[in-house]
């Protein structure tokens, strides 16, 4: 089963993140698609057109943590992996009251412990991986 | 006929006899009745005593003017005895309404100390109460009359000072601080509120640096009667200052090495001189290139903030044009103005005089003002930059009007603080190291001008800077 199948939404205002993050995803069979901000990530998911979502919390006009509160309002099962600049950022602890699958940290974890975390969120998750 | 003429003188005569024998008697009595009376009034005691003389006086004249007619005798002493009776009455009556009436003044009186020294004990122990109080303050307090005259200091004033309150008090604050102790007197004239001393310790030749915050008393009137200092220690805060100043100088300058030499190798792939380089990988290295630079950008601003505050950014002023000035900064900045199709106008007004500053630290600040203007203007903005004359002449102003999302009230303040960024003002892709403005805080200031923000959210910001003229060149 190809990873194609998967579609990564990666949400970030910082265009050369989103441009590394999703090429990345991309070299790892994924299919990917990106939001600058909140407000076209909820779009896109009311559309259904991501089956995962890799978060920034920190963006201007709707931040990390109300975008997941408004996704949570659409979708209550879509997996959302956290990303943030720093481990100990207080953001990630306000976004842990909507269900979030993982916290993958820029500047942390490496490229690996990315792709492991976001693998592992995968399977767990009605076996996404495995459909 | 003659016999009853016969008969009416015989009973005259008789009549006349009789008459005559009445009033011998009568003498005789009231000269009894007169001794009986002043022996009585010379036994008489108790509160009429006062009172009888002058009754027994009366008596005697009244006495004296009737002695001619003694038959009237009895009636004199019965008259005097009901005067001295009504008049011992009226005096009683005075006498009582009088002791009344000092019965009230005194218990007024008692009234009124009793209260006085109610208020007098309620005074003594406020008066404790704040010696106590200003006795275990740690600061220091010194309060001087209008001749600058020490009235008072507390044990912590004492100490910070290296003096003893028995030689202060009556004399200057700070007379008498040996020469070598005083150090200097930084920051601030006398009419300046903050102060700072710098002391040499008698003990230990150690600095001490002491922060004098003082407060001018006025009297009901609002005259000056006097001033009441605070003396805290900073040496150690002015010790951290220095260590934190130097270090991220130090760690500034340790991250630029490196930064040169990634910037180096990027420049050299990415021209191709060390094989050919894919679009992707052509791109990935731009990215990288791009990133590299603000982050260079960031450690020359931290670099220059850090100089700044230690005083140690070297100014080279000379008269330069404004309007050179600002050409240079627009030039600089205008290509990235097209690519937002945001326009950049300037209102000059004319006949602005040359200004004595360090024309690259001007552009510096023009830059990052204009460049704020850049990032939070939307697509076909406006950006105007004016000059005109402001306090009278006395100094040029400069400012820089967006029609951008403009700033919150309550960031308004806050913005000119390091690191600080107004969130809804970071839209997307938006770099800024947070310093811009801190840097030109400190730069205007420098050079005697004062820089602030108007704005309202969602109608554009005004950033403000004035520069001082100097008086020869206007």
């Amino acid at each position: 089963m190809s990873n194609k199948e998967i579609t990564v939404l990666v949400v970030d205002d910082q265009a050369d993140f989103r441009r590394l993050t999703t090429f990345w995803l991309d070299s790892k069979g994924y299919a990917t698609t990106a939001a600058a901000d909140g407000k076209s990530a909820i779009e896109l998911v009311k559309q259904k057109k991501a089956d995962i979502i890799f978060m920034d919390l920190r963006m201007p006009v709707m931040d990390g943590v109300e975008t997941i509160k408004e996704i949570r309002n659409i979708d209550n099962d879509i997996p959302i992996i956290v990303i943030s600049a720093y481990v100990d950022d207080p953001k990630i602890q306000e976004a842990m009251q909507y269900k979030i699958s993982g916290v993958f940290c820029k500047s942390k974890d490496s490229e690996e412990q990315g792709l492991s975390l976001l693998e592992s969120v995968l399977r767990t998750h009605k076996n996404l991986k495995n459909k | 006929m003659s016999f009853y003429l016969t008969v009416i003188y015989s009973i005259t005569a008789l009549v006349s006899i009789l008459v005559a024998l009445l009033l011998f008697n009568l003498t005789k009595s009231s000269a009894r009745a007169k001794i009986a009376t002043s022996q009585k009034s010379k036994e008489g005691n108790g509160p009429d005593s006062g009172v009888a003389p002058q009754g027994q006086g009366l008596f005697d004249e009244i006495t004296e003017i009737v002695d001619t007619r003694p038959p009237r005798d009895e009636a004199v002493k019965k008259i005097a005895d009901i005067f001295s009776r009504e008049l011992e009455k009226k005096v009683n009556l005075n006498t009582q309404e009088l002791s009344r009436k000092y019965e009230g003044v005194i218990n007024e009186a008692k009234q009124n100390e009793e209260i006085a020294w109610k208020k007098y004990k309620k005074i003594l122990t406020l008066k404790e109460k704040t010696e106590a109080v200003l006795h275990s303050v740690a600061e220091g307090l010194v309060v001087v009359d209008s001749q600058g005259k020490v009235i008072m200091m507390n044990p912590a004033a004492e100490k910070l000072l290296g003096v003893s309150k028995k030689n202060k008090l009556g004399k200057p604050l700070l007379e008498n601080l040996r020469e070598e102790q005083l150090v200097s007197l930084i920051k601030g004239g006398q009419d300046q509120e903050e102060k700072e001393i710098e002391l040499i310790s008698q003990l230990d030749e150690t600095k001490k640096t002491l922060r004098a915050s003082s407060a001018v008393i006025e009297n009901e009137s609002g005259q000056t009667v006097g001033m009441v200092s605070v003396l805290s220690d900073i040496t150690k805060q002015k010790e951290l200052d220095r260590m934190k100043s130097s270090f991220v100088a130090n760690v500034s300058h340790e991250l630029r090495t490196p930064l040169v030499a990634i910037e180096k190798s990027l420049f050299l792939i990415l021209e191709k001189s060390a094989g050919e380089v894919s679009p992707t990988q052509e791109e990935f290295l731009t990215i990288a290139t791009k990133n590299l630079k603000r982050l260079s950008l960031l450690i020359n601003d931290l670099l220059d903030l850090s100089k700044l505050e230690a005083g140690k950014l070297e100014f080279r002023p000379q008269l330069s044009s404004i309007e050179k000035i600002i050409d240079e900064s627009i030039e600089a900045l205008n290509n990235w103005a097209r690519t937002k199709s945001v326009i950049i106008k300037k209102k000059i007004t004319l006949g602005v005089p040359p200004v004595n500053v360090d024309a690259n630290r001007i552009i510096q600040v023009l830059n990052n003002l204009i460049g704020n203007a850049i990032k939070f203007t939307p697509q076909g903005g406006t950006i105007c930059i004016e000059v005109k004359h402001a306090n009278e002449n006395s100094k040029i102003q400069v400012s820089v009007e967006d029609t951008g999302l403009g700033i919150a009230k309550e960031s308004l303040e806050k913005i000119f603080d390091k690191f600080f960024q107004a969130s809804e003002r970071v839209a997307s892709d938006i770099s800024g190291t947070g310093i811009g403005l801190s840097i030109s805080k400190e730069i205007v200031t420098l050079h005697g001008g004062r820089i602030w923000a108007e704005s309202e959210a969602g109608q554009g910001a005004k950033f403000k800077f004035t520069l001082p003229l100097v008086k020869d060149a206007q």
